[in-house]
């Protein structure tokens, strides 16, 4: 795929594409990282952040809410100390949570906004409210127009990582803060999954590979087999609350001892913890908020942590069919927390097999996510493999007693779908509640409840007799939607799941309108590079015409014209995007005659039997454009075949 | 398979089973509840009692023509087509991928429908394995003893299916004694629950 190609007017909308860059990015709990396949075919992470490719994922939001008061990075990794409350680190963890969560209750400095919505909300400075898709969507949109500088295009598709155990509400929380970031997220990606495609490709190897993936606040296990450029995950499993910043707190817990607890004092000793545990892989002792602490010590406080992991190996190790790891052809480790010489230690135990670590541990995701990205833009990808993917835990419905019945298993190849019928139980009953579950406990309390909707109209019948049919449908994303369906009369209700404790519409468009609002320089980068491409389809769409058409201009008029586009080019060249767009608008009033004549000409000789597009394959009018994009807006929604269910495509 | 229907690019006349068209190579949208249910008929074989030769590889070269990756930048209808035609595939391959699942689609292929009834005998044993394994869970016995019984038992009653299937016996009597796969199955998990949750 060339990235800097600009796309000839008139050719298919596929290759228009190419003037922009598709981008796999690794959204992570502690770092954020993006790449991209470059001419050479090989993925590279740019460096976003202080010439480092790993950017914190750490959003400071400053006083005054105006531009440039939110700070993301490195930056706002150094306020972190002095503005504990206004500086949200590690929000991977809140996403998809509800504030009722323990995992939102645990250590952590933040002040957090009372509300029924049920989601987790941040106050910050100048009692400013966000919650954990806006501040993601700070992250991936920091990622998106640093990449954007560096490699002077537009990047408006992305391939977004998620950790392999995250349910349906906190994929849903992802795609949406793509979303908020102005990126369309052409496919949700399991980290460890991106890994062995990172992993696979270099080594062209064939097998059954384990991935253990240790993040910043994830702990990830897949079992992948690689077999004729397919990769087929067997199985994952996981701990969605289980990752290096526990190890910082554990460590934090000993340098706080019996001191008093402010929100200060608690960031101060995380920060000296993670400091710790990083010279700690390379020396035997360090010093630690005025005080020596020793790897012996370190190892002492994190080993639990580390065989939490052990469960999610064994079971995902039984599920993929190899219960006791025999016949595994080697184990990939993936996440700066693989580092900890303990952690390796124990892989090593686990396994009985030397890990794999040659690609760094950090950038492993990002770059096979770049590969995804690229397979599924490029026309002819650089590396032909497909991945097949499956759920990461088990989908049902409530049923009578509050048990559980799962429709569709945990590791199910995705994407499936599976119908269940279910009858009345009272006579003369017309609506029936259904609840979707995720999971792998019987009863519905030990689950997470993902919606709840009722299916109203059902005829009132005798019990038993009126016939509902759930249908669950998981698309190649991970993602859920339920149709529910009485048989006789058809009736049918058809929901994409929305986490019960998830984001409404109205708190999408409000994140949306905030967006705008708060990111004025962003929009300012966002306008200059729209307009420099604007400029550049304009001048080649101009250039062709005059090639063609040339004979309806008199040499006066033809020397308007290039005077115009070559004011156009100096405006192009320049950081003012209204100037750039000024001159556009001049370029085409400059232009409409000579338009007009080519469209006439078109008309006479569509009208003498040819047809006009064989004449005017220039690209779409922007009205032609919305119309297409309407019709395939309309078709996306329209329902499928009877019986089956609507496919909600994003 | 008799069920055929036209393509709707070429016009050519397509069969039900087939996901793409051999005349236009265009995908098709897939066929209507109740045709095309031949869940050996989706990856191209005829129904039988063992797994079919090159299952494995015949997945994942038709993997490689529907899946939803591959028609990332088609149109939505395409995209459509792609994700039903690949969840039709996914759902073969699991069915023939499992020898119990295999067997009951083979016995649903040959008109058995319907959850048959448990012989009185056959649940009063179960009730004892269960008693068993919950007495040696509580002495903390080895359960590997046990395991080895119920595997056997499992064993030797898909050699019995395989018989009834192959030999034009009685169906129905198969069909029941598949049925007890599931609770063969449900035991074993248990057990081997307790090893991994070590």
């Amino acid at each position: 795929m060339s990235l800097f190609q600009i796309s000839e007017p008139g050719e298919s909308r596929a290759k228009q594409a190419c003037t922009t860059g598709a981008v796999g990015i690794d959204l992570g709990t502690t770092n954020s990282l993006i790449a991209i396949v470059l001419a050479d075919g090989k993925p590279h992470a740019l460096a976003v952040d202080e010439g480092s490719t790993l950017l914190p994922s750490v959003v400071h939001y400053g006083a005054g809410g105006g531009p440039g008061s939110v700070v993301i990075g490195r930056p706002a990794r150094r306020l972190a100390g002095q503005f504990p409350r206004d500086t949200i680190a590690s929000v991977k963890r809140f996403m998809g949570r509800s504030s009722a969560d323990p995992e939102t209750r645990r250590l952590s400095p933040y002040r957090f906004a009372q509300g029924d919505s049920g989601v987790v909300r941040f106050v910050v400075a100048g009692g400013r409210v966000v919650n954990p898709v806006e501040v993601s969507a700070e992250v991936l949109r920091a990622l998106r127009t640093r990449a954007e500088e560096r490699l002077g295009i537009k990047v408006n598709q992305a391939v977004i990582t998620v950790p392999a155990y995250f349910d349906d509400a906190q994929r849903q929380a992802t795609k949406e803060a793509g979303r908020l970031a102005g990126l369309e997220v052409l496919r949700l990606l399991n980290e460890p999954t991106a890994a062995a495609l990172a992993y696979g490709l270099d080594k062209r190897s064939q097998g059954t590979f384990a991935v253990y993936d240790l993040g910043g606040g994830t702990f990830d296990i897949s079992i992948l087999q690689l077999h004729e450029g397919v990769f087929e995950v067997k199985a994952v499993g996981g701990d969605s609350a289980l990752g290096g910043d526990d190890f910082d707190r554990a460590l934090a817990e000993i340098l706080l001892g019996g001191q008093e607890r402010t929100p200060h004092k608690v960031r101060e000793a995380i920060d000296a913890a993670r400091q710790a545990k990083e010279d700690l892989t390379r020396i035997d002792v360090t010093d630690a908020m005025g005080g020596p602490i020793t790897r012996t010590q370190l190892e002492a406080a994190i080993r639990p942590l580390i065989e939490k992991t052990g469960g999610p190996v064994r079971r995902a190790l039984r599920d993929a069919g190899a219960p006791d790891g025999k016949g595994l052809d080697g184990v990939i480790l993936v996440g700066g927390s693989t580092r900890v010489p303990a952690v390796r230690r124990y892989v090593r135990e686990l396994f009985g097999l030397e890990p794999l670590a040659d690609i760094d541990p950090d950038e492993v995701v990002a770059l096979g996510a770049a590969v995804q990205a690229d397979l599924l833009t490029s026309e002819s990808p650089q590396h032909d493999v497909l991945l097949l993917d499956v759920t990461p835990l088990s989908l049902g419905l409530e049923t009578m007693g509050g048990l559980v019945e799962k429709l569709i298993l945990r590791n199910t190849t995705i994407p499936a779908s599976a119908t269940q019928e279910f009858t009345t139980f009272a006579d003369g009953q017309t609506g029936m509640d259904v609840h979707v579950l995720q999971g792998e406990r019987e009863l519905v309390q030990d689950n997470r409840s993902l919606a709840k909707f009722t299916l109203a109209g059902i005829p009132p019948l005798p019990a038993g007799l009126a016939r509902v049919a759930v249908t669950f449908q998981v698309d190649a994303d991970g993602i859920l939607s339920v149709t529910a369906r009485e048989q006789l009369t058809g009736v049918s209700q058809t929901i994409t799941v929305k986490p019960s404790h998830g984001l409404t519409d109205e708190d999408i468009e409000r994140m949306l309108l905030a967006s705008i609002e708060h990111a004025e320089e962003d929009v300012q980068a966002r306008l200059l590079i729209d307009n420099r491409v604007e400029a550049q389809r304009i001048l080649k769409a101009t250039e062709k015409q005059l090639e063609s058409n040339g004979d309806l201009l008199s040499a006066e008029e033809r020397q308007q014209i290039v005077d115009q586009m070559a004011a156009v080019r100096a405006a192009a060249g320049g950081k003012d995007h209204n100037v750039i767009h000024a001159q556009i608008e001049k370029l085409d009033q400059v232009s409409a005659d000579f338009a007009k004549r080519v469209m006439d000409r078109g008309i006479e000789r569509a009208l003498k039997g040819h047809s006009v597009a064989e004449f005017d394959q220039g690209e779409l009018s922007p009205h032609a454009r919305k119309a297409y994009a309407a019709l395939e807006a309309e078709e996306t929604a329209s329902p499928a075949q009877p019986g089956s269910t609507e496919h909600p495509v994003d | 398979m008799a069920t055929r229907s036209k393509c709707p690019h070429c016009g050519a006349p397509v069969a039900a089973a087939d996901p793409i068209c051999p005349a236009c190579g265009k995908l098709q949208p897939p066929p209507p509840a109740g045709a095309g249910s031949d869940k050996f008929a989706t990856l191209g074989f005829d129904p039988s009692f063992d797994e079919p030769d090159g299952l494995d590889e015949r997945f994942r070269a038709l993997s490689r023509k529907l899946h939803p990756d591959r028609f990332a930048r088609a149109t939505a209808q395409e995209r459509r087509y792609s994700l039903e035609q690949t969840t039709r595939l996914n759902e073969a391959y699991k069915t023939l991928k499992d020898p119990v699942r295999r067997a009951e689609h083979l016995l649903q292929l040959r008109g058995i429908k319907g959850d048959p009834r448990m012989s009185p005998e056959f649940l009063e044993q179960t009730m004892d394995d269960r008693e068993k394994l919950l007495e040696a869970k509580l002495s903390g016995q080895p359960l590997d003893a046990l395991a080895a019984g119920v595997r056997e038992k499992r064993d030797q009653t898909l050699r019995e299916v395989r018989h009834l299937v192959e030999n034009g016996g009685d169906l129905s009597h198969a069909a029941e004694l598949l049925a007890r796969m599931r609770y063969y199955a449900r035991y074993l998990d248990e057990v081997e629950g307790r090893s991994a949750e070590l």
